[in-house]
């Protein structure tokens, strides 16, 4: 730095920006021990959903190991924990793991420095979606390791269509991008709140609302414009058009709440 | 260029207002002394200068442009309250988030600087939450000089540090604004040791700035007083009285105040059969000039 500089201000491209936030949220979350739990979590889920396939007397939960991952056919309403216990999961873990990810930002008031130097408060929105998004993604495929190991030590079959296997699973990674813009949606929303920040996401996560919705509706497939509805939608039956109806409404209402969390930090007190 | 400029900024809380019209001005380079009571808006006025509060109506202005603009906002660095950094992480991750964050070029080089600047170039792979109050203070200065700050704002930096602490902040805001010509915007009610570094003081009482004012003027504007010591102190400050305007009795010394030469004093004294033990030629401080103008301001 020199001495007795010429004052310059050269103003950041929206690129330049969002690099710098994603940058720290990236770093944050391979620099920190709460990623690396919930990837664990994410794994243990299906372990013990599957052990109790291998309990002696249980009642068999699934058919195939693969059912662990989602259901045969797209189910709104469910009548056995087994067609609700599946990856979706990842989606309740997930919003407790974004709570305590932006729950600390405002805790330890790191998320002064981001609002200090970022003007613009898209920046805080889109990186917490992006980062969270990918951290739900990697918890999916933490998941689905834990289906194939636990799967293969209580012997359970892996009779599937691979094709619509596949295509299930992307579909759920593709959701972690609506689910994380929810829960960052409440974290701003309950910012400084952070039991409620928790329970909300939890409340949500388990899409307790669009279940309650199926049981008028019976299994509609208008539900999919829900993001609980399209991660359902992922099943082992699904297509690319599967795909892509998850991949529309996750988009969609990722740029929803991005939108309407952008303007309630924009119109109230940051911190 | 002003490096802030404030137009009629208020901000109110449930009704209550917490900044009233306030102006502020602050010179590009100058160390702003900024001064009020507890509660009196201080950090509310910097939360809204950093984006962290919307305000309710007026204008902010840094170095020229809007407080909103982003170019203008990455050249501020803050330390408001505590440093804001994450307890369970080392001193170098925290500062190494905050270089990423400003999309630093070579952000280890930039981390070790700023460690250098604040004497913390040894503390780098310390957890933040094992630091002292002292070195977390200083942490939070060395995040805010991150990535060259052309304003720095310090809200109580100095708060709960001992006298060796205080002395090292000191002559870290000292190299700071004379190397890198960063304008220092920092509150305190630490009068006594602001008074040491800063160019320009802003006043402010219940939301509203009642003057601001450079050291310099208020160098000049300052009274003179002459303390005395006497054996007899009721005796003196009697016959003192009869003479001069303003004579009162503080910290043991009796202090008559706008008179140039002490002779005159020690002469009257003398002749009137007081033996004087000590006697010595001042002007009022920082500390005495803010509770005059606040006690005068109460009055009103």
């Amino acid at each position: 730095m020199e001495e007795g500089r010429e004052l310059t201000f050269e103003s950041p491209s929206f690129f330049k920006r969002l690099k710098g936030m994603l940058g720290v949220d990236f770093y944050r979350l391979f620099h920190t021990p709460l990623f690396y739990i919930f990837l664990c979590i994410a794994a243990i889920i299906p372990a013990m959903i599957l052990g109790m396939v291998g309990a002696e007397g249980a009642e068999p939960l699934y058919d195939t190991a693969w059912e662990a991952i989602a259901v045969g056919t797209p189910l709104y309403t469910f009548e056995e924990m087994g067609q609700y216990a599946n990856m979706n999961m990842v989606f309740i873990f997930g919003g407790i793991m974004v709570s305590i990810f932006i729950g600390h930002d405002y805790k330890s008031g790191y998320v002064k420095q981001l609002f200090t130097t970022h003007a613009k408060k898209q920046d805080y929105m889109i990186s917490k979606t992006l980062s969270c998004a990918f951290a739900m993604a990697c918890m999916c495929i933490t998941y689905l390791l834990g289906v194939i190991v636990s799967g293969l030590l209580v012997g359970a079959s892996f009779e599937v269509n691979a094709y619509s296997l596949i295509c299930a699973i992307l579909g759920k990674m593709v959701m972690s991008l609506g689910w994380a813009s929810l829960y960052t949606f409440l974290n701003i929303i309950f910012r400084k709140y952070f039991g409620i920040s928790i329970a909300s996401s939890f409340f949500f996560g388990t899409g307790i609302l669009i279940v309650g919705l199926g049981a008028v509706l019976q299994n509609s497939p208008i539900l999919n414009i829900f993001l609980y509805g399209s991660s359902v939608y992922a099943c082992l039956s699904s297509d690319i058009l599967t795909v892509l109806v998850c991949l529309a409404v996750s988009a969609a209402w990722s740029f929803v709440y991005n939108l309407l969390g952008t303007l309630v930090l924009y119109k109230s007190d940051v911190y | 260029m002003n490096a802030i400029e404030i137009r009629n900024l208020s901000k109110s809380f449930r009704g209550m207002y917490a900044i009233d019209r306030l102006n502020m001005t602050v010179p590009v380079g100058a160390i702003y002394g900024f001064i009020g009571e507890n509660g009196s808006g201080k950090s509310t006025t910097e939360k809204l200068i950093c984006g962290h509060l919307v305000p309710d109506s007026g204008e902010i202005k840094l170095f020229g442009r809007e407080f909103t603009d982003a170019g203008v906002r990455v050249r501020v660095g803050a330390l408001i309250e505590n440093a804001g950094c994450f307890p369970s992480s080392s001193v170098f991750d925290n500062l190494m988030m905050q270089a990423i964050n400003l999309g630093l070029e070579n952000p280890e080089a930039e981390i070790d600087r700023v460690l250098k600047i604040v004497r913390m170039q040894d503390s780098a792979r310390k957890k933040f939450k094992s630091c002292s109050l002292g070195q977390k203070q200083r942490i939070g200065i060395a995040m805010a000089l991150l990535g060259d700050p052309a304003l720095l704002i310090l809200d109580e930096p100095i708060n709960g540090l001992d006298a060796e602490g205080m002395k090292m902040m000191r002559e870290i805001l000292v190299e700071i604004t004379q190397k890198y010509s960063t304008t220092v915007l920092i509150s305190s009610h630490i009068l006594g040791e602001l008074e040491k570094i800063a160019t320009h003081y802003g006043i402010i009482r219940q939301g509203r700035m009642i003057q601001e004012i450079s050291a310099q003027e208020m160098e000049s504007r300052a009274r003179v007083f002459v303390s005395v010591k006497t054996r007899d102190m009721k005796g003196a400050k009697k016959l003192l009285q009869e003479k001069f305007a303003v004579v009162k009795e503080e910290e043991e010394t009796l202090r008559v105040y706008d008179v140039d030469e002490p002779e005159t004093i020690v002469e009257y004294l003398l002749v009137n059969g007081h033996a004087v033990c000590e006697v010595r030629k001042n002007k009022i401080g920082l500390e005495e000039y803010y509770i005059e103008l606040m006690s005068k301001k109460e009055a009103e």
